[in-house]
């Protein structure tokens, strides 16, 4: 899990890391949504630096929050698609095509969501109860986008103004909505930079560059992860005395074997590796296993989470080898007290052991 | 030529406070290159602690040891480890051979200890085995071949980096008496044919027949004559 969120966060990194964010000045942060107005974009535009903004909605997929949510619930994200010269964030696509300007109806789908609302290239998907014909399916990014459906600016706008109270749908143009404005930056102009700038020029707006982004996501991303590595912690030493007591148990049920070793010219070098490698095999053995039940169990979770479009498991290459490796190295530092009293064990005493 | 000297030896086990048994009380022997020795004696005599320090398994509190001219009770660590592996070698009353591993892996795992190579250990452990008649039991393990064929699979692990000396502690002490006398006619033929010094602890007189004389203990003391010969069974018996 921890896996799946470090990937969502440095997805996240690398997607901020050229570009400021601009949300409304009211909001706390900029996963909030409070509307903005698209004419907003030419004052921002006016702004020494900026190449061009582009101007975004973006909401929850489903209207009511999901109950419990861990990493990212899944996304309508509006685009104008004004950024796509200069993103430098590059999705592929699996299926299809991206959205092209002027097009409405029309959405691209994140790979996490396919199961959940059954997409296809061609097929008609139903999202907060309208339809929308699937032009593209992406490609797994293992970030944001692999939760999220993109769709054009007015269609999102209209799908959002409808979702605010009724006496504030009167009073908003739909076609002004924003919840965000990306601003991309010339080349040779520090994001972090431009956004004070932008801050200090444009009235109303909060703007966030890419250490902002590390600042907010990294103290979240943190309070998680020391949450699941005090887990791992309490883990391993559950499993490291596991292995200290089998491997004890393992000495003194062959002490007598010990003695025969060492009787026959067994030094205490060989007599510690002996026993060493039959710990870093436990811890091989056990890593192995809980590798292929972990995964096995992933999959399961990851397939029920499927239907909701929160697949929040992932067991990367890296992972599955760290793990394993990691098992050896604790099985092996746990069967050094083992060997080392093997080891030391007196021949003769060792050899009437019964 | 002298092999092995023990002069004075005295070993004192502290079974709790003012409480021990003196298991040597000044022994000496002396043994020659070549030779075949009973060490004999009631129980608590002190000839398995005398056949554990001569072979250096265990050290005496008082005396020396020498072996080949070399004084060896005050080796420790690896010179210890190096004279146990490659100058003597041990024959026990259980056999203790390690139950996981096969005939021919025990005898290796000796060969290996010593540095050689798997194959090399291999190729030795089976001519060892061949030695000891058990050239067709090689893949056996030790529970699948008689006390006999495990105590002959035993001499072949003593024997296989040509120590100098194998001392043995009862071998044929779980035996009945065709396969004591099949291993004691061994161990006389394998002394003759490459010169190897055996020093046996042992209650059996037949043991005792075979060898060329017999070491007498008692109250950790060597008695009688360390010369005596036994000249055949009629004497031990």
């Amino acid at each position: 899990m921890a896996e799946k969120i470090n990937l969502l966060v440095s997805g996240g990194t690398t997607y901020f890391s050229d570009k400021v964010t601009i949300s409304d000045a009211r909001s706390a942060n900029s996963f909030n949504s409070s509307p903005l107005s698209v004419s907003k974009l030419d004052q921002v535009e006016q702004v020494d630096g900026v190449a061009v903004a582009s101007a975004g909605v973006t909401m929850m997929l489903d209207e009511e929050m999901p109950s419990v949510s861990m990493g990212m619930p899944p996304m309508i994200i509006g685009t104008d698609l004004r950024g796509e010269d200069y993103e430098t964030f590059q999705v592929t696509y699996a299926d299809g095509r991206n959205l092209s300007p002027g097009e409405v109806g029309k959405v691209v789908v994140g790979s996490d969501l396919v199961t959940k609302l059954d997409a296809e290239v061609g097929s008609t998907v139903t999202l907060r109860g309208e339809p929308f014909e699937v032009v593209g399916i992406l490609e797994k990014t293992l970030t944001a986008p692999d939760s999220s459906v993109i769709m054009p600016l007015s269609d999102a706008q209209r799908l959002f103004q409808r979702s605010l109270p009724e006496m504030m749908q009167g009073r908003v143009d739909a076609t002004q909505l924003a919840t965000d404005l990306t601003v991309y930056v010339e080349p040779g102009t520090d994001p972090d930079v431009l956004a004070t700038t932008l801050e200090a020029s444009v009235p109303g707006i909060s703007a966030m560059g890419p250490q902002g982004f590390k600042d907010q996501i990294g103290n979240a991303s943190r309070l998680l992860n020391a949450i699941i590595f005090g887990i791992a912690m309490i883990s391993l030493l559950v499993g490291g005395l596991s292995v200290i007591n089998t491997m004890t148990m393992s000495v003194a049920e062959r002490t007598r074997e010990i003695g025969i070793r060492k009787a026959i010219g067994a030094s205490h070098g060989q007599i510690v590796r002996q026993f060493l490698a039959e710990s870093g095999f436990i811890g091989l053995l056990g890593g192995a296993t809980g590798l292929l039940f972990g995964w096995l169990l992933t999959v399961a979770l990851n397939a029920a989470g499927n239907d909701a479009g929160t697949a929040l498991f992932l067991v990367t290459a890296r992972l599955a080898v760290g793990s394993v490796l990691f098992a050896v190295f604790l099985g092996l530092v746990s069967g050094l007290y083992p060997s080392w009293h093997a080891a030391r064990l007196n021949p003769v005493a060792a050899l009437r052991y019964e | 030529m002298t092999l092995i000297q023990a002069v004075d030896l005295t070993k004192r086990y502290t079974l709790g406070k003012d409480n021990y048994v003196d298991a040597l009380r000044g022994a000496s022997v002396s043994i020659d290159a070549g030779e075949m020795v009973a060490i004999m004696g009631p129980s608590g005599s002190g000839k398995s602690t005398m056949m554990h320090i001569l072979g250096c398994l265990d050290s005496p509190d008082g005396g020396e040891v020498w072996l080949n001219g070399r004084r060896v009770d005050t080796l420790r660590g690896r010179a210890l480890n190096a004279l146990r592996r490659d100058e003597v070698g041990f024959i026990f009353q259980g056999f203790n051979l390690v139950p996981t591993l096969s005939a021919l892996d025990n005898v290796a795992l000796a060969a290996e200890y010593a540095g050689r190579s798997r194959g090399q250990a291999v190729e030795t452990a089976r001519q060892t085995l061949d030695l000891v008649g058990l050239a067709d039991r090689v893949r056996h393990m030790p529970t699948e071949l008689s006390g006999g064929q495990q105590q002959r699979v035993a001499i072949a692990r003593a024997l296989v980096n040509r120590p100098a000396v194998v001392y043995g502690d009862e071998p044929t002490g779980n035996l009945d008496s065709a396969n004591s006398v099949e291993v004691i006619t061994m161990m006389r033929r394998i002394n003759a044919e490459t010169g190897t010094t055996f020093v046996l602890v042992t209650h059996d007189p037949e043991v005792a027949g075979a060898c060329g004389r017999a070491i007498r203990m008692r109250d950790g003391e060597v008695v009688g004559l360390e010369a005596e010969v036994v000249s055949g069974r009629e004497q031990a018996a």
